[in-house]
Parts: structure tokens; C-alpha cells; sequence
């Protein structure tokens, strides 16, 4: 793939922009709120937009075009099962507790609910997977940039770390929530047009179906049994596992995408955030899923003369991870190639940026105010969170050549998010809604969960991963093996919690007010329109997602 | 002018605008742009920009 000088150019133009964001924004940052937490001023379409584009880094976009070409139409469980679904209980039930408790960050809201420990061990697990986390977007992106382009690897690095310092030191997270939204416009349109060719190149969606193997064509036919699919799981273990505990567990606690609906204006902007942000999620699928089942299509004899195929890896099997890259070669001509390049390069910045602006809050807060340094001036943290956000991207390139250096760190890291994401979401779920939850439940519950997703983990084998205990149970595939890793670490953690809980003393009521369900004072519509109000949107997006399962079922 | 760049919409939009500028200035005049997908997709991009920065503007007018 060769860059020609209109590809530099809008590469070019839009580093100005994401700069020039930093430089706007700078002047209205006055405190450590206005730095860490937008002093909750961000209009609900801006908090909606960022809310899914902090979930649409290198990774999320590559890693799903690289899984529609794996598993086919069965990836937009990820949307329609995982996704919408938690995003919708996330604003109706989750947003009035984070947002009505004043938490400034998730672990803050677990000090209020239980205590001082069970926020430490969520802030500090955060705190590390969100350095390793940009890290490793970091090192995906020189990685492919080197590949692809022939770029210089360390420059890349660096070049691409210093431009979201620039933006992310200056603005703080409304530098980075403001160039997410830029950065969603640019993904969607930058291969908008990649789709709408390729899928007529392949024939449209019935020359899929007619050159594709029915399992890749139907989201649900195929999960009567686990070896029916590619997959390699079935339809409980799929609704369990990643419609209930994985995806709630991220789109319900992880502070990284949490964040963006906290700093919105109002109760109503912050419940609406997340279901406002469903809506163009519902349709991602058509950018980042059927990308990849257009690409194995066109690699069937039927489609032979089209000339596309996905580039082998160096273990002489298809490299899914390059389809992305691979279509947009393929299809984009000098000018639209820039264009996509610069789609690539955006979902990165947006990955990276989220990232570090989450990591710096919670460390500014729940690490450095709360445990070393208290009492002091607003002034004062807010030079420290700008110095973690400078400390946050060096953390992050020294992860990038950690990535490097060893070549299982990306699996690695996967798997300590199942096992860190996956039972938490049990311990949420009892402190809002159960009362009797005690500090203590909620500790040893998550630790709990935590050790059981290990224990999972070696005992189940999947393309080759796991099973360092002893590989009693076989699994297809390496995704499947994540959703039985999150069922077994939620239930232990929901199990353990209920037990100690039981035997301990909860809080009292007084304590408790506005942070568990059956004390906080109910939220009603508040907006006049029926369509601005919580309650009738959900529902006709519920409708919408369920309708969407039909039709490709 | 310079007010508006304080308005997310009006920046979002200035660039599209620009980039579809230069898929379409590049479509006329060089050789190796003049692919019909660069001419759609400018042209998508302009009044996607356009749209954008025409919305702000708007509410602007609303507000005053």
C-alpha cells in the first residue's frame, strides 16, 4: 500500500484538528472538575457520541471486522445480545446511582456503597488495565502502520502518543470526549463507502448467502448446539455469558465508558446518554461486522476474480486481524485512501485518549487523593492530573514495547479483563439493588470471582490457551472460553457475596440513601416529549434490537 | 468565525468540508484521484459538513 500526497494531506488536516481541539479547549479548563470531570457541562449528543467511541478503538474496530470474518453474522451478538441490551440497564437502572450519588468516578461509588478496600482493588485494577489497555492499542497501530505502510515502528509510537498528549494534556477529558466525537463521524464515514463496495462487489447480501456457508449468514439457526457453529458455544452459554455477564459487566461498570454519560449535564442527559448512544450502536455491525464476512466471501472460487484475499499470518493460516487493512487496500484509491488510513489511525487515538483521561481521574482521585496526598488546594490537583495524563501516555508507549516483546501480552491482558470485568458486575448489581450487601460481602466477593475466573481458565482449553491447571474441558474457541470464563467468575462472585454478606453486618439505612434501589427516590420523566424521556426510548430500541434478531436469525 | 470554533458541530464540520474538498479538487485535476468512489464519497462528506455546520448555526439563531 503506497500513500500518495492527498493521503498525507488529509492525514495531515486531521492532526490540525484533533490539536486544534486541544488549544479551544485549554482556555475553559480552570480547575481540577473542569480538567478530570468537565465539571459536568457536556451537551447530551456530544456525551452520547464519545460514550460509544471510547468503545471504538483499534481494537474494537479491527477486532470485529477480524471476528465477521471468523465467526460471521454470529458477531453481532456482541451488539444485539451484549451491548444494547446492557447500555439500556445501564441508563434506566445503573445512571441514577452514579450519577445522583456525586461519585466522581466508579471506584468512588464503591466507597460510598461499601469502603476504602473494595475501591482500592477496582481502582487499582482499573488504573493498570487502562495503562495496558492504551498500551496495547499503541503498539496494534504502529504495528499495523509498519506493516501496511512500511512506517518506521518506534515513530510511529511516538509520534502518535505525543499528538493525544498534546490534545489530552491541554483539554483533559473534554479534549479527548470532544475529538472522540470526530472521531466517530470519521470512522463511520471513512469506510462507509468501503462496505457499500465491497458488498456490491460480493454480490450484495444474497451473493453472501449463496457463496457463504449458512453458519456464517445467521446469527441464531446455528446454536442448537455448540458444535454447530464456529463459535464453538450455544445459545445459554452465549445469552449467560456475553449477553448478561460480560457485556453488563463493561457496559454497566467499566469506568472508561461510564465516564462520558457521568460528565453529561443533568440526571435526564446522563440516563439518556447511554440509550441515545444504543442507537447508532445498533447499526455498527453494518461498519465493523459485515466488513468481514463481505472479505471471506470474496475469497470463495465463486468470487476468485475479484482478486481479494485476507494475507496469510507467518503460521501459514489466514490473518483475520489484517482484513480491515487488507479491504481497505483493496478497495480505496489515493484520496479515500488517506481517508481510511486516517479511520484507522482515529479509532486508535479515540481507544488511547479514553483510556488515559479515565485512568488519570481515577488516579488523581482514588488513588493519589485518597491514600497519599489530601487536603490540598484545587490547584494543586489539577497539576496532578495533568502530570498522571503525561505519566499515563509514557506508561502507555513502555507498555507498547512490553507488547512488543511479547507476543501473547494482547490474550494476556483479555483475560485479565474477563477476569476483572466479569465479577464485578455481581457486585454492582447487589450493592444497587440488594441492601443487605455488606462492605465485607462485596470484598471477598469480588476476590472470589476474581480467583474462580482463574481456576476456570486452567481448567478449560481453547485454541491452545488455558488449561495450566490440568485441560479437563476442551472449548472450540478462545471467545467461547472467555463468556464460560465471565459466567463462572459472576456466579462465584454472586454466590460469595450473598454468603458473606449474610454472615456480616450491612450499613445502615442512613448510609445507604441515594445508593441502593429501595432507598433512592424514584426518577420520573421529568421531559415533556414523549420521545426525550428514558422509559419510551428503551423500549423501542428493545423492540428495534429484538426485531434485528429475527430477521437475521 | 472564530467564536464558532468553540462549537463542536461547526469544527466537525469545517473538516469534512476540507476533506471533501480535497476528494474533489483532487477528482477534477489529478490523475490518480479521479476514481468515481472518491467523487461519492467527497461529495457525501461536503454535505454531510455542510449539514454540520449549518446545524449550529441554527441553534445559534435560536438562542440570540
Amino acid at each position: 500500500m503506497r500513500l500518495h500526497f492527498a493521503d498525507y494531506l488529509i492525514i495531515f488536516l486531521y492532526f490540525v484538528f484533533v490539536i486544534a481541539v486541544g488549544f479551544i479547549i485549554k482556555k475553559r479548563i480552570k480547575s481540577s472538575n473542569d480538567f478530570l470531570n468537565s465539571n459536568r457541562s457536556i451537551p447530551l449528543w456530544i456525551t452520547s457520541l464519545a460514550f460509544i467511541s471510547a468503545n471504538l478503538g483499534a481494537q474494537e474496530v479491527l477486532g470485529m471486522v477480524a471476528s465477521g470474518a471468523k465467526y460471521g453474522i454470529m458477531t453481532v451478538h456482541f451488539y444485539w445480545v451484549g451491548a444494547i441490551f446492557a447500555m439500556v440497564f445501564l441508563g434506566v437502572f445503573m445512571m441514577p446511582f452514579y450519577y445522583g450519588s456525586k461519585a466522581r468516578s466508579v471506584p468512588e461509588y464503591l466507597k460510598l456503597r461499601f469502603d476504602e478496600k473494595t475501591r482500592a482493588l477496582n481502582a487499582l485494577t482499573f488504573a493498570v488495565m487502562t495503562v495496558f489497555s492504551s498500551g496495547i492499542s499503541l503498539y496494534a497501530l504502529a504495528k499495523l502502520l509498519e506493516v501496511i505502510l512500511g512506517w518506521n515502528f518506534d515513530l510511529c509510537i511516538w509520534a502518535a502518543a505525543g499528538i493525544v498528549m498534546v490534545y489530552t494534556f491541554m483539554g483533559g477529558l473534554t479534549s479527548a470526549v470532544y475529538n472522540e466525537v470526530l472521531q466517530f463521524f470519521l470512522i463511520v464515514l471513512g469506510l462507509s463507502p468501503l462496505i457499500i463496495v465491497a458488498l456490491q462487489d460480493a454480490g450484495g447480501w444474497e451473493g453472501l448467502k449463496a457463496n457463504l456457508e449458512p453458519q456464517m449468514t445467521h446469527a441464531w439457526k446455528y446454536m442448537d448446539r455448540a458444535e454447530h457453529n464456529k463459535m464453538g458455544i450455544n445459545f445459554m452459554s452465549l445469552i449467560f455469558g456475553l449477553g448478561f455477564v460480560m457485556s453488563f459487566g463493561y457496559w454497566c461498570t467499566d469506568f472508561l465508558v461510564v465516564q462520558r454519560a457521568m460528565i453529561a449535564k443533568n440526571m435526564s442527559a446522563a440516563q439518556r446518554t447511554p440509550i441515545i448512544a444504543a442507537i447508532p450502536k445498533l447499526l455498527m455491525p453494518i461498519i465493523v461486522v459485515l466488513p468481514g464476512v463481505v472479505a471471506i466471501a470474496l475469497m470463495q472460487p465463486a468470487l476468485a476474480s475479484k482478486g481479494y484475499a485476507i494475507p496469510m499470518g507467518a503460521n501459514g493460516e489466514i490473518d483475520y486481524t489484517m482484513t480491515l487493512p487488507s479491504l481497505i487496500s483493496h478497495y480505496y484509491p489515493t484520496g479515500l485512501l488517506g481517508v481510511g488510513i486516517t479511520a484507522l489511525i482515529a479509532s486508535f487515538m479515540s481507544g488511547m485518549a479514553g483510556n488515559v483521561t479515565a485512568f488519570n481521574s481515577v488516579f488523581t482521585y482514588d488513588i493519589y487523593q485518597s491514600y497519599f496526598v489530601k487536603d490540598k488546594s484545587d490547584k494543586h490537583y489539577l497539576n496532578v492530573g495533568k502530570m498522571i495524563t503525561l505519566f499515563g501516555i509514557l506508561f502507555s508507549i513502555g507498555t507498547a514495547y512490553i507488547a512488543a516483546s511479547f507476543n501473547n501480552i494482547n490474550d494476556f491482558l483479555q483475560l485479565v479483563f474477563s477476569f476483572v470485568n466479569g465479577p464485578l458486575f455481581a457486585t454492582f448489581m447487589l450493592g444497587m439493588f440488594w441492601k443487605r450487601t455488606s462492605s465485607e460481602g462485596a470484598f471477598w466477593g469480588l476476590l472470589g470471582g476474581t480467583i474462580a475466573a482463574a481456576i476456570t481458565h486452567g481448567l478449560t482449553l481453547a485454541e491452545g490457551k488455558g488449561g495450566w491447571i490440568a485441560p479437563m474441558f476442551p472449548i472450540s474457541s478462545g471467545m467461547g472460553q472467555a463468556f464460560i470464563v465471565a459466567s463462572f467468575s459472576w456466579l462465584a462472585n454472586f454466590v460469595i457475596t450473598i454468603v458473606v454478606s449474610l454472615l456480616t453486618k450491612p450499613k445502615s439505612d442512613d448510609e445507604l440513601r441515594g445508593l441502593v434501589y429501595s432507598l433512592t427516590e424514584k426518577v420520573y420523566a421529568t421531559e415533556k416529549k414523549w420521545y426525550l424521556r428514558v422509559g419510551p426510548l428503551s423500549i423501542i430500541l428493545l423492540i428495534i434490537t429484538i426485531l434485528l434478531n429475527f430477521i437475521f436469525f | 468565525m472564530l467564536k464558532k470554533l468553540n462549537q463542536l458541530s461547526f469544527v466537525i464540520g469545517l473538516f469534512f468540508i476540507l476533506v471533501a474538498l480535497i476528494l474533489l479538487v483532487g477528482y477534477l485535476l489529478g490523475a490518480s484521484l479521479k476514481q468515481p468512489i472518491n467523487l461519492y464519497s467527497g461529495l457525501g462528506m461536503l454535505v454531510f459538513g455542510i449539514f454540520m455546520v449549518l446545524i449550529k448555526e441554527q441553534e445559534e439563531e435560536n438562542h440570540s
